[in-house]
């Protein structure tokens, strides 16, 4: 409901006064610098470092347990970092508490305050600042209005819908002007649908508000599309921060390859100009040029982006790899999701060949292929009708290659 | 209030449920509704004349204001120590803390003659405590005061016991998110953390108040049971008891009988609202 609403308003008047005055800024809004934290002898974050712009919303991407929520916590003041510095625009907050931060947090469980209305709520924070009455009713009035709760300002908390609590939690944070605003797994609590809708709204709120927004989440497709930039984090470490188009397309490490969406895995050796997985050979110029030849590799491509052909003549753009048989055949809704092994120890064939038919699924000693998973979009789908069984040409239009560790140390 | 659920698995009629409902009432009769209802039965045998100029005799007045007033200085201690003491005991880690749990937690295992005892050998005349007052020219037992103290130690657990679970299962992003607002942990106390304790802190004092107002054994210790002076409900019933006045004796039982049936019948209607703090986290 808000985005539409929002964008139909008079933007002037609500624009400007959400985010906190504050004089010529350098364009970050907040920043940490190689934080790192222990729990008793555990670390849980090891020298994470990286900066939000000014209006900017990032996502901290990672599973339970990666450090994605204390890292928020130690922005908020909650936690005490066992190394590194908090900045929020410009000025060092690490030894500052949580309630000299002015940042705002969004709970999890949303955290209203069960014995006051949605106004006193929202309220609280100039309450407690001793802020003169009229302008707590002003600015109370505006956010109500900003966040759409106009009928529900003297209801309590319990008689809300999680959609509506997590809207008054935003404008509790909003009223004192939060340096940046901290959402700790925002949509955790709620169903699928509402979730789609809200993460919209939100978006559509911080655009209007222009407050820097860090978000937490364990849900790729949430990170995808409520961040600017995304920020994924494993064990602690943070293994890569850039647009959703970079992490997605260009995964720098193995994790966030898998983590983020589906990616199929294949051990390489770098040739020069190409990338040898077993006896199929992939020209690629660009992505192995810093990799020495002879250095062992990954090749990471996520299942969209394979093409297949049943004869030799794969679309253009799409670099060959290797023959294939259609294992299994599945219908996910909104596109095709097939099975298919791949034959890496035959014959290398040359390009124009047509596809070869020594990988079987049929027999055991003949299961030498090597599976990978490959999504069709419904068009191609249904204009070819692969089922299992079938021989194709199996190319791909886009990969990357990552280094192939066998230690995680050596990362 | 709480929903019964319909028994949907039984079919037909249900024998369970009456022969259930009787045994319950009938093991409750002889042992607690009975007894209960003699008092009411004795106490107004003699018409209500007699009653009413029991109830209003100038000592059994006295001995009904000064319970009250001690139960409620008693009450007021025992809620504010057990509010500090709960916030206390579930914030802070420190050596030793669950053995201060269970001391707490001591006075309801005591015999209350026991705790009167125990204060007498603290504060009697010729006890360490009570030497340095008499050097004052003051003495504590034998007064109201004396009353208050031993009504304190007897109910210590009670207010107690009903505001820490509260605190326990208080999510702590309450707190922490009053921190991040900007509140300091004065105000987060005063506007958060206290208004969510209001069921369990009304629930509290009234169980303590119904405590203290029934007590006898260690006010009979401490106070000296002088009648118009120190004498409490309970130790009036008793004097009168054995003095052979049974109507005088019944007619402020039957007072106290009705206290407590009005502060519990509270207590059970106001549940709803008590588990409504509760279920808030």
């Amino acid at each position: 409901m808000i985005p539409k609403m929002a964008l139909a308003r008079d933007t002037d008047q609500l624009h400007v006064s959400w985010a906190p005055d504050r004089q010529a800024s350098t364009g970050v809004a907040a920043s940490v610098h190689g934080i790192s934290k222990r729990f008793k002898k555990t670390p849980v974050l090891e020298d994470v470092s990286f900066d939000v712009a000014e209006g900017e919303s990032l996502v901290l991407l990672g599973p339970s347990g990666s450090g994605k929520t204390t890292v928020l916590r130690i922005i908020a003041g909650l936690e005490q970092p066992y190394t590194g510095r908090v900045i929020l625009h410009g000025k060092d907050v690490t030894d500052l508490p949580a309630r000299e931060r002015g940042v705002g947090v969004i709970f999890q469980s949303y955290a209203l305050f069960p014995r006051m209305t949605v106004e006193k709520n929202i309220a609280f924070g100039l309450k407690i600042r001793r802020r003169p009455r009229k302008e707590r009713s002003e600015t109370v009035n505006r956010l109500i209005e900003l966040v759409q709760l106009e009928a529900h300002r003297k209801k309590y908390p319990w008689q809300l819908s999680g959609g509506q609590q997590q809207r008054v939690a935003i404008a509790r944070t909003l009223a004192y002007k939060p340096q940046v605003l901290l959402f700790d797994e925002p949509f955790g609590a709620l169903d699928a649908q509402t979730r789609v809708k809200l993460r919209r709204e939100i978006r559509a709120l911080l655009r209007q508000v222009k407050v820097p927004a860090i978000f937490i989440t364990h849900d790729q497709e949430e990170a995808l599309e409520l961040g600017d930039r995304i920020a994924v984090l494993n064990n602690g470490h943070l293994e890569q921060i850039g647009t959703p188009d970079e992490v997605y397309n260009h995964p720098s490490t193995e994790f966030v390859a898998t983590f983020l969406g589906a990616a199929n895995l294949l051990l390489g050796v770098v040739v020069p100009g190409a990338v040898q997985v077993g006896v199929a050979r992939l020209p690629a110029t660009e992505e192995t040029k810093k990799f020495r030849a002879g250095q062992s590799v990954k090749l990471v491509f996520r299942p969209e982006d394979v093409c297949l052909s049943p004869d030799a003549k794969l679309p253009a753009g799409c670099r060959r790899l290797a023959n294939g048989v259609i294992e299994e055949v599945n219908f996910v809704g909104a596109y095709e999701r097939l099975n298919v092994r791949l034959d890496l120890t035959h014959r290398r064939q040359t390009e124009s060949e047509a596809p070869l038919y020594d990988v079987t699924i049929n027999t055991p000693e003949k299961m030498t292929g090597v599976p990978i998973m490959v999504t069709l979009p419904k068009p191609e789908a249904t204009a070819t009708r692969y089922k299992a069984g079938d021989r194709v040409a199996v190319g791909l239009t886009s990969f990357s290659v990552l280094p192939n560790y066998t230690l995680a140390r050596q990362r | 209030m709480v929903k019964i659920p319909t028994l949907r698995h039984v079919r037909g009629f249900d024998v369970a449920r009456p022969v259930s409902i009787g045994v319950m009432l009938a093991i409750m009769l002889p042992l607690v509704i009975l007894p209960l209802l003699s008092i009411f039965l004795f106490g107004t045998s003699k018409g209500l004349g007699v009653f009413w100029s029991a109830l209003i005799a100038p000592e059994a007045i006295f001995a009904l204001k000064l319970s009250m007033v001690t139960s409620f200085w008693a009450t007021v201690f025992n809620v504010i120590f057990g509010l500090f003491a709960a916030y206390v005991l579930s914030r802070y880690d420190f050596w030793g803390r669950n053995a201060v749990i269970v001391t707490i937690s001591l006075p309801t295992a005591i015999p209350t003659a026991v705790a009167g005892f125990a204060l007498l050998l603290l504060w009697g005349p010729n006890a360490t405590l009570g030497r340095l007052l008499n050097a004052h020219g003051k003495h504590l037992m034998f007064t109201a005061y004396a009353i208050i103290l031993a009504n304190i130690f007897v109910t210590f657990p009670l207010a107690f016991g009903v505001i820490k679970p509260v605190f326990d299962t208080m999510s702590s992003s309450l707190e922490e998110a009053a921190a991040t607002i900007g509140a300091t942990r004065w105000q987060t106390f005063w506007h958060v953390t206290l208004p969510s304790l209001r069921g369990a802190i009304v629930g509290g004092a009234l169980l303590t108040f119904a405590r203290a107002i029934g007590e006898f054994g260690s006010t009979i210790l401490v106070s000296g049971n002088l009648a118009g002076r120190t004498q409490t409900a309970p130790l009036y019933i008793f004097a009168k008891f054995n003095e052979g006045q049974i109507e005088a004796a019944n007619a402020i039982a039957i007072v106290l009988a009705l206290l407590s049936f009005i502060i519990f019948s509270v207590l059970f209607f106001a549940r709803d609202w008590l588990e409504f703090e509760a279920q808030e986290k």
